[in-house]
């Protein structure tokens, strides 16, 4: 499972205090909705109020609608547009991998928000690329057996004595 | 040109065969100087720079060779520049251009075991006569009868870029000066056109031209270069004769 900061998931449970921001804006892409995660349902939202709560269901759309079901909602809390159920974010590439959010809602609220990250070491580290380097070496002189030479453009005088010179009138 | 041009030939053919191959060779090295020639004004590299001719009415080895010069420009960062001594000047490509088409000539002609070393950058095709790699010397920069390099080859090109032959001839087209830092530049790849204008332009490049040569092994290029106070470098997989 992956791990989740335990901490986050605490705080906000029973709480639509951060991710409450969202609650008022149109969502932007917003989380598709799948089948519940099961982890979630054994989560540390304990708090959570109802017994009723829809974690078999599978909620329809992905955007913010007026909920009908029967409220479970305290009636002075406002209307929260959100369906119940468990979301997930997209997930969202970044240099260490992909992350996803997940959220929990009961009630119309938030009871639960995770954050998961790659427990595998799949991270893509950004490496410079490797630079090709030329190695350093010692400058030899040798005689060896060749049967051509390159260098530096000969012209014809100097070709008469040169080692090419040499080679093309032993072939001769 | 004003150089020198040794061609060996493998062949197992009639001696007056390999001399028909060989006599079309020279007419084509001698078509390329009377073309390419920038010492002979009425060469077509001359009058076109003069102005004389359009860029349309010139042949289609002109324009091939102010293209392929143009595409150097770009990948060396400016540092094979024809224009770099003032005048239009494409020798630095011209040289190896010409060895290498003179070599697909006899390729077609069905020689494909041969040598042509023209003024010190060669192109080989297949083997040596006693069926091995050809064996390829790197001139020392100081020592003339000696190599610093001796290279296994069996299809490739090895072009060398210096200054111990004709002198401070490569000019920097940054500076206009002549380039100074590196005394001997060889390029070793599949094209002699190519390796011909990395090893000049690496030259005028000065030192900075041998991190710039790490990078064309990549491409395929690998060099051995010698700079003026006699540090040696080679990239990783130059075809060192073991």
């Amino acid at each position: 499972m992956r791990r989740s900061t335990a901490a986050a998931v605490g705080t906000l449970t029973g709480a639509a205090l951060i991710i409450g921001v969202r609650l008022s804006v149109t969502p932007p892409e917003a989380p598709v909705a799948t089948a519940p995660v099961a982890d979630l349902g054994k989560s540390t939202s304990a708090p959570a109020k109802k017994p009723a709560e829809n974690s078999t269901s599978k909620p329809p759309g992905n955007k913010a609608k007026p909920t009908d079901k029967p409220a479970d909602k305290p009636a002075d809390k406002p209307k929260s547009g959100l369906q119940d159920g468990v979301f997930k974010g997209s997930p969202a590439a970044n240099p260490y991998g992909k992350i996803q959010v997940s959220i929990r809602v009961e009630g119309g609220e938030i009871t639960a928000a995770e954050a998961s990250y790659p427990t595998a070491n799949d991270s893509a580290t950004i490496n410079p690329p490797a630079i090709a380097a030329l190695k350093q070496e010692t400058l030899k002189a040798q005689n060896a057996d060749v049967a051509a030479v390159s260098g530096a453009t000969y012209t014809s005088e100097s070709y008469v004595k040169s080692l090419q010179a040499a080679l093309d009138a032993a072939k001769a | 040109m004003g150089t020198t041009v040794s061609i060996e030939l493998v062949e197992d053919r009639p001696d007056d065969e390999l001399r028909r191959l060989i006599a079309d060779v020279c007419a084509w090295f001698h078509e390329v100087d009377a073309r390419f020639s920038t010492y002979k004004a009425d060469s077509e590299v001359s009058r076109f720079d003069r102005g004389g001719l359009r860029l349309e009415e010139c042949s289609a080895d002109l324009r091939h060779v102010l293209e392929a010069c143009a595409d150097l420009w770009r990948d060396t960062d400016g540092y094979f520049d024809v224009y770099a001594s003032g005048s239009l000047d494409p020798s630095g490509y011209v040289k190896g251009w010409s060895v290498e088409m003179a070599s697909n000539r006899l390729f077609e002609a069905g020689s494909h075991n041969h040598y042509i070393n023209a003024g010190g950058d060669i192109r080989m095709r297949g083997k040596h006569p006693d069926g091995v790699p050809w064996r390829v010397g790197i001139r020392h920069p100081w020592e003339a009868d000696k190599m610093s390099w001796v290279l296994a080859l069996t299809d490739g090109a090895v072009a060398t870029s210096g200054t111990y032959e004709r002198g401070d001839h490569v000019i920097n087209p940054r500076t206009g000066r002549p380039a100074k830092g590196l005394r001997s530049v060889t390029v070793v790849g599949p094209d002699l056109s190519i390796a011909d204008a990395y090893a000049t332009a690496a030259l005028a490049m000065g030192e900075a031209g041998v991190p710039w040569l790490a990078k064309r092994a990549a491409d395929g290029y690998d060099s051995a270069v010698v700079t003026d106070d006699g540090r040696a470098f080679s990239s990783a997989n130059l075809p060192a004769a073991v």
